[in-house]
């Protein structure tokens, strides 16, 4: 019981030990209910009146099989080995016992094996109650329980599937009835944990979210803003001070890569720099969050927490060409500002909520997301990808890491492994797209983005342009038959020919498409819940759970008559108004972009391994503000970056650097690198190769040539100058530009980027081609757009650091160009080529410097 | 400003941040702070300093190679016990192709597969009870380096990087030498969650080895100049920043990468290594791959400080995986036994096999039983590994399968076993170095693993 942070009594102890027993039907004496010999007469075993073949209230399929020869290992007495050598055989064998008063009951199973081995999975009830088990060889038999049951509109049904099985007989206890003592020690082990769950609601993060008091402060002239008085307070109180605003180009330059990951233009700086207005800065803050490059960035800061790839992570890497549907329309609900508990529940439940749209299914490409594993169908690992869905799901929505309870009780969070089992049972029940895996090569379960009542129409029109393209194909094929027999002279007309049909027949195919499918996920035909499987084995079944909430958040019980996954349901517990996570979890993820550091800086991670709020009542105030205004994230942006704070200079303050080493406290701005798709999107802008029409579907092969192994697995890197948020993603590698420049992990959750430093990223910006290319053609473009090397070199500052230069800059470039030239010319660099050259040597430097790539 | 003829860089660079803004020592400390590659001290004294680590992709068979079964001659065609491998079927059994003869003085058996390695023996320790949890190469390639045979998480190489830090800031501290890639591909030479500068730097042999060290900017002079005015800028910068320490390690990334260009060139660069050299790794001079070339890089590399180099024999589709014909086993061994008994023959005679531990292992071994018309099926269940040097008793074998090779019969040790026993040689112990990633502290060998004793010297 180390499930809560709670000193419990030897008696409570003994209580709960008490109740788990009693729970798991161990407690008590079970009582004989009733027991069938399947395939042969009644008898008397063990001293309990067994029934035969044709009892009634039974019901039975599979075929009745019998060799009495066979010797049986282990030997046992002449009536239990004439009743296990007869039996019902079959692939799928069912055992129902109908009529059952309701209860609780345990079940046994006794089976043997006629011949070779086989693989069976046994279920109660339609739950696994064994999900691998051999059946031994020649002989071998074995009484498998008890299963704890329940009977279902009064029906206990036995059923094995997978292999071919031999069912002999079956029994059924009563499970036992608890005794006065014993319920006294269920009260008292359900208040202790009552007592203990309201202990964990204490810690902080699970405290009700309740609008705190602005605090008050003794310069009250700095800033009438609640952000800013917080921030004041907590420097006032250690005896410091904020420092100096920011100058203008810098918080340009700050402002624009936060929201759009590129740099502001020379235009865009002079108009701020000029503008004297009280609302300049409102003002560049709502253009910025107006352009679509605002999207680009911040969906990226979503695909990092969502372990975003296009390609699923089994052994041979299967390419998923539908992902990007899902990677577009986190961009889109950035720009449009949907507000972030729709964003949640669509994610979640899209495919389920009332209104059918296309983005609403497409959005559940979240879930479907989660990886693959393995290379085999026949022992496919299921219980891995939901292990993977519920391990980003806690840090995403709750910053909660529960897969923690998958194994056991969570060792410092109050979840345990019931409450993971509850939500397992709910993506259990939903149906996962198959994206492919060595042995089954070829995509199935995705979803159509057409609304159901039009699906049969547009699925029979389907039918028939495929059969058209298949008879189109035909044609193209024997054209190419042709083409391969003709003679040389005629070879050229022939082979136009065959050139456009072939064109006519792609486009065809494109134009004739009724529908689209998106990898997106759907319900399950048989919903249900799960059992708990004992230190995460799915070989090891313990009692079954209702789909339920995490008990700490209230542990709200999926209704008696839903039919469906509950993924409804869960987005509803998740955005319930009693749950204080998701609005405090995204609010800090929103601080941690603009600022660089959560005020909780592990921001997955809200449980007692992560690390408190520095600004407690900040972070609450925020999260209210967020909660009570729409969920509006723009509304966020504006309520950060309009703060004094954030317009702070990052010039650090000597006091502050004895006081507060770590600039917990902001009394100025954090200076931070540009990020890896910052960085390769400047390079282009500046550049001008910079590609800003709507991206497409990565060029993957198509599917009918996919042929992956783990020996062979899909690789692949497709250039574009594209910005870095379209690159496709491997979940098993990362792009060779995004490996050295701490790109996000495509395998897990990345909340924050890391920012390494090292050699391989100096020899990138000595020597890669890509370098060399951006530096050759932005430099070509000083030197057309600008008469002198004075303007040019303006301009090269104004566009690469986004200020003027410096009268000494000035100087210092000029003699350096005059430097390389003099080099350049001695080297015999012929004189066309001199200039550019010339200048490439000063943009590389340029592109080397600190300036660059930090934001002050 | 002035900008001279940059005659050499560093002294370029001294003159122009010459009476800049520049504090005295700052120099130094630049190359002092922010670098996580600083050697670090051991949790306990180690003799092995450097590994390096063989990995024989596909599944090298253990009762063709490392592992002799008198009995599993006799029972050749039968049919009793396991056959073993991903069929879990009874199978033919199919005895082993390669007679075995005692090796060195110590007279541990090989088959006739190892000619040369057999010599070098008395330096080696078999084992023969290697254990893993999984049939498919993907899932024990990634096993054998993460320690996690489904998820992503750091490789061994790494985490020696991590743990140990290099001893040459010049080049990269995991250096990983693979003409192609293995099962399950980059991902176990990656970094993972650990900081990027642990992460394996690919070497592929041929004109490039490692990606952009060639200068681009002719001539080389040029690159220099530019590096000198990048720097005084930098300089300035940091200055205006009161030492930020990043901006620091910035700069000093610079001057390595700089010096990498040459240094890690140098590495590659044979010409000085003599004739007598060349024929011990059973190189032709000039030649720029081959196993040889691998197992002459790794020498050479830890030579110059770099801590754990892995070297990669076979890849995801060309291997030991010998399905239809284990007489297929005998061109793989051809190509690495001579390179490898040249590799432990150099480093004894320099000195250096003291203190460098040499690791030689593949995924998992292969069935007792037959597969196809005469090869053998994947079986994680028993497979051979071997160590040599850095602090490992020489000339022993270590645990045992049973007479049919199917089973571990005695000392078992699981792969988490196996890494606890490598980092316990490097001076480290393996339930305390850890990292702290998502909320948890994360080990080589997740909850288990337990140091082999017996095979430490």
């Amino acid at each position: 019981m180390a499930l809560f942070p709670h000193r419990f009594t030897a008696f409570q102890l003994r209580s709960a030990a008490w109740l788990l027993g009693l729970l798991t039907g161990q407690a008590g004496e079970p009582k004989f209910y009733r027991a069938v010999n399947l395939h042969g007469p009644a008898a008397m075993l063990d001293g309990n009146a067994w029934e035969g073949e044709g009892a009634a209230k039974l019901e039975t399929k599979g075929q009745p099989f019998e060799n009495q020869e066979t010797p049986l290992h282990p030997e046992t007495d002449a009536i239990r080995s004439q009743m296990l050598r007869s039996s019902l055989i079959g692939q799928e064998v069912d055992v129902t016992f109908t009529d059952m008063p309701d209860g609780k009951y345990l079940v046994y199973l006794h089976l043997w094996e006629d011949n070779d081995e086989e693989h069976l999975k046994l279920l109660v009830n339609d739950a696994v109650v064994v999900a691998d088990f051999p059946s031994g060889h020649h002989g071998d038999w074995k009484k498998l329980g008890p299963w704890s049951a329940q009977p279902a509109a009064g029906k206990i049904t036995v059923s094995s599937r997978g292999g071919t099985a031999n069912l002999s007989g079956v029994e059924i206890w009563s499970a036992p009835e608890p005794t006065p003592e014993e319920l006294q020690a269920l009260a008292a082990a359900k208040l202790v944990k009552e007592q203990s769950l309201a202990k964990a609601r204490e810690w902080w993060s699970l405290r009700p979210l309740t609008r705190p008091e602005i605090p008050s402060v003794q310069d009250a002239a700095w800033s009438d803003q609640p952000l800013d008085r917080f921030i004041l307070a907590k420097l006032e109180a250690q005896g410091l001070r904020p420092g100096p605003p920011a100058e203008r180009p810098a918080l340009l330059r700050r402002a624009t890569y936060d929201l759009t990951g590129l740099p502001p233009t020379p235009e865009e700086l002079q108009a701020f720099v000029d503008d004297a207005t009280p609302d300049a800065f409102a003002k560049v803050v709502d253009r910025l969050l107006a352009s679509p490059r605002y999207g680009e960035r911040w969906g990226r800061h979503w695909l990092d927490v969502v372990r975003y790839a296009d390609s699923a992570g089994d052994n041979s890497d299967f390419p998923i060409p539908q992902m990007h549907l899902y990677r577009d329309w986190v961009i889109a609900a950035f720009n449009q500002d949907l507000p972030y508990d729709q964003f949640v529940r669509q994610q979640l439940a899209g495919d389920l909520l009332p209104e059918w749209k296309p983005e609403h299914l497409i959005a559940t490409g979240y879930l479907a997301n989660a990886r693959r594993f393995g290379s085999r169908v026949d022992d496919y690992p299921t219980h891995l990808t939901i292990e993977d869905t519920l391990d980003n799901f806690g840090r995403a929505f709750l910053g909660l890491t529960i897969n923690c309870a998958r194994c056991h009780d969570h060792k410092f969070d109050p979840i345990s492994t019931e409450d993971y089992y509850a939500l397992y049972g709910i993506f259990n029940s939903t149906r996962y797209p198959w994206p492919g895996i060595e042995l089954e090569q070829r995509q199935r379960d995705l979803v159509p983005l057409v609304p159901p009542d039009q699906f049969a129409e547009a699925d029979q029109r389907k039918k028939e342009n495929e059969a058209n393209i298949a008879k189109l194909d035909e044609g193209v094929k024997r054209l190419k038959e042709v083409l391969d027999k003709t003679p040389e002279a005629l070879k050229a007309t022939v082979e136009k020919a065959f050139h456009e049909a072939e064109k006519i027949v792609g486009d065809e195919k494109v134009k004739t498409q009724p529908y689209q499918l998106a990898y997106a996920m759907s319900e399950q035909p048989n919903p249900g819940d799960v059992n708990v499987q004992l230190k995460g084995n799915p070989a090891q079944i313990g009692a079954r759970v209702r789909r339920h909430f995490l008990t700490v958040l209230g542990g709200t019980e999926l209704p008696a008559e839903e039919r469906g996954s509950g993924r409804l349901q869960l987005a509803d517990w998740v955005l319930d108004a009693s749950n204080p996570l998701p609005a405090r979890v995204m609010a800090n993820r929103l601080w941690l972009h603009h600022f660089g550091k959560g005020l909780v800086p592990t921001a997955n991670d809200f449980g007692k391994h992560g690390k408190p709020p520095t600004h407690p009542e900040l972070l609450d105030w925020l999260a209210v503000n967020f909660r009570e205004g729409g969920w509006s994230i723009k509304a966020m942006h504006r309520t950060l970056m309009l703060s004094r704070t954030y317009q702070l200079s990052s010039t650090r303050l000597p006091e502050a650097e004895v006081k507060d080493t770590n600039n917990e406290l902001l009394s100025s701005f954090p200076r931070r690198r540009l990020q890896g798709e910052e960085l390769r999107d400047t390079l282009l802008t500046l550049s001008g190769a910079l590609d800003l029409s709507p991206p497409g579907p990565h060029p993957f092969p198509p599917q009918s040539e996919w042929k992956f192994t783990q020996h062979n697995p899909f690789k692949a890197v497709y250039e574009t100058n594209q910005r870095s948020v379209y690159l496709m993603t491997q979940r098993t590698q990362r792009h060779p530009f995004l490996a050295i420049f701490d790109g996000a992990d495509p395998s897990v959750s990345t909340p924050q980027r890391p920012t390494s430093t090292t050699p391989l990223q100096a020899l990138f910006l000595l020597n890669d081609p890509f370098l060399h290319e951006q530096s050759r053609r932005f430099a070509e473009r000083l030197l057309n757009e600008f008469p002198t090397d004075s303007d040019r070199l303006q301009r090269l500052y104004q566009l690469a650091l986004s200020r003027p230069a410096q009268l000494d800059e000035i100087d210092a470039g000029r003699q350096f160009l005059g430097q390389v030239r003099e080099k350049l010319t001695a080297e015999n660099t012929p004189a066309d080529q001199l200039e550019s050259a010339t200048w490439q040597a000063l943009v590389r430097v340029t592109f080397r410097l600190n300036e660059f790539v930090y934001l002050d | 400003m002035n900008f001279p003829a940059p005659l050499h860089r560093r002294a370029a660079i001294r003159s122009m941040v010459g009476g800049s803004l520049l504090l005295p020592g700052l120099l130094s400390q630049l190359l002092a702070e922010g670098d996580d590659l600083a050697p670090k001290s051991a949790h306990q004294p180690g003799k092995a300093k450097r590994v390096i680590f063989i990995f024989s992709n596909g599944g090298v068979s253990h009762m063709d190679t490392f592992d002799p079964k008198p009995e599993l001659f006799k029972a050749d065609g039968k049919k009793t016990g396991i056959g073993g491998g991903l069929s879990r079927e009874q199978r033919v059994l199919l005895k082993p192709g390669w007679e075995f003869r005692p090796g060195g003085t110590c007279g541990t058996p090989v088959s006739d597969l190892f000619p040369n390695l057999r010599e070098c023996m008395d330096d080696i320790c078999v084992i023969r009870s290697m254990q893993g949890e999984d049939n498919e190469h993907y899932n024990a390639t990634l096993g054998i380096h993460t320690g996690s045979f489904f998820f992503s998480r750091p490789g061994i190489g790494s985490w020696v990087s991590y743990g140990l830090g290099t001893l040459n800031s010049n080049l990269p501290s995991f250096v990983v030498l693979a003409p192609s890639l293995p099962y399950a591909g980059l991902q176990i030479f990656n970094n993972d969650f650990l900081p990027a500068y642990h992460q394996g730097v690919r070497v592929i042999p041929g004109a490039e080895p490692i990606a952009n060290l060639d200068r681009r900017t002719q001539p080389a002079t040029l690159q220099e100049m530019e590096l000198g005015l990048a720097e005084a800028f930098n300089r300035q910068h940091l200055a205006a920043r009161r030492g930020d320490s990043e901006l620091a390690a910035r700069i000093h990334s610079f001057e390595t990468a700089f010096h990498m260009q040459t240094e890690a060139r140098e590495v590659f660069d044979f010409s000085k290594e003599d004739d007598e050299t060349h024929a011990l790794y059973g190189m032709t001079r000039g030649q720029q791959d081959g196993f040889g070339w691998q197992c002459l890089a790794a020498r050479r590399l830890v030579e110059r400080g770099v801590r754990f180099v892995e070297l990669v024999d076979g890849n995801s589709s060309v291997n030991w995986d010998q399905h239809g014909d284990m007489a297929e086993h005998s061109v793989h061994a051809k190509n690495i036994d001579k390179p490898i008994s040249g590799l432990l023959r150099d480093l004894k005679r320099r000195g250096m096999l003291e203190d460098t531990l040499v690791v030689w292992t593949t995924e998992f071994g292969r069935t007792p039983g037959v597969d196809g018309d005469k090869g053998r099926g994947h079986h994680s269940a028993c497979f051979s590994s071997w160590l040599a040097g850095g602090g490992v008793k020489g000339g022993i074998t270590y645990g045992s399968t049973d007479e049919l090779a199917a089973s571990v019969a005695t000392n078992k040790v699981h792969v988490h076993d196996f890494h606890a026993t490598i980092l316990h040689l490097l001076g480290m112990n393996h339930e305390k170095l850890t990292y702290r990633h998502g909320g948890r502290d994360y080990r080589l060998t997740d909850v288990f693993g337990e140091v082999v004793h017996p095979i430490i010297a």
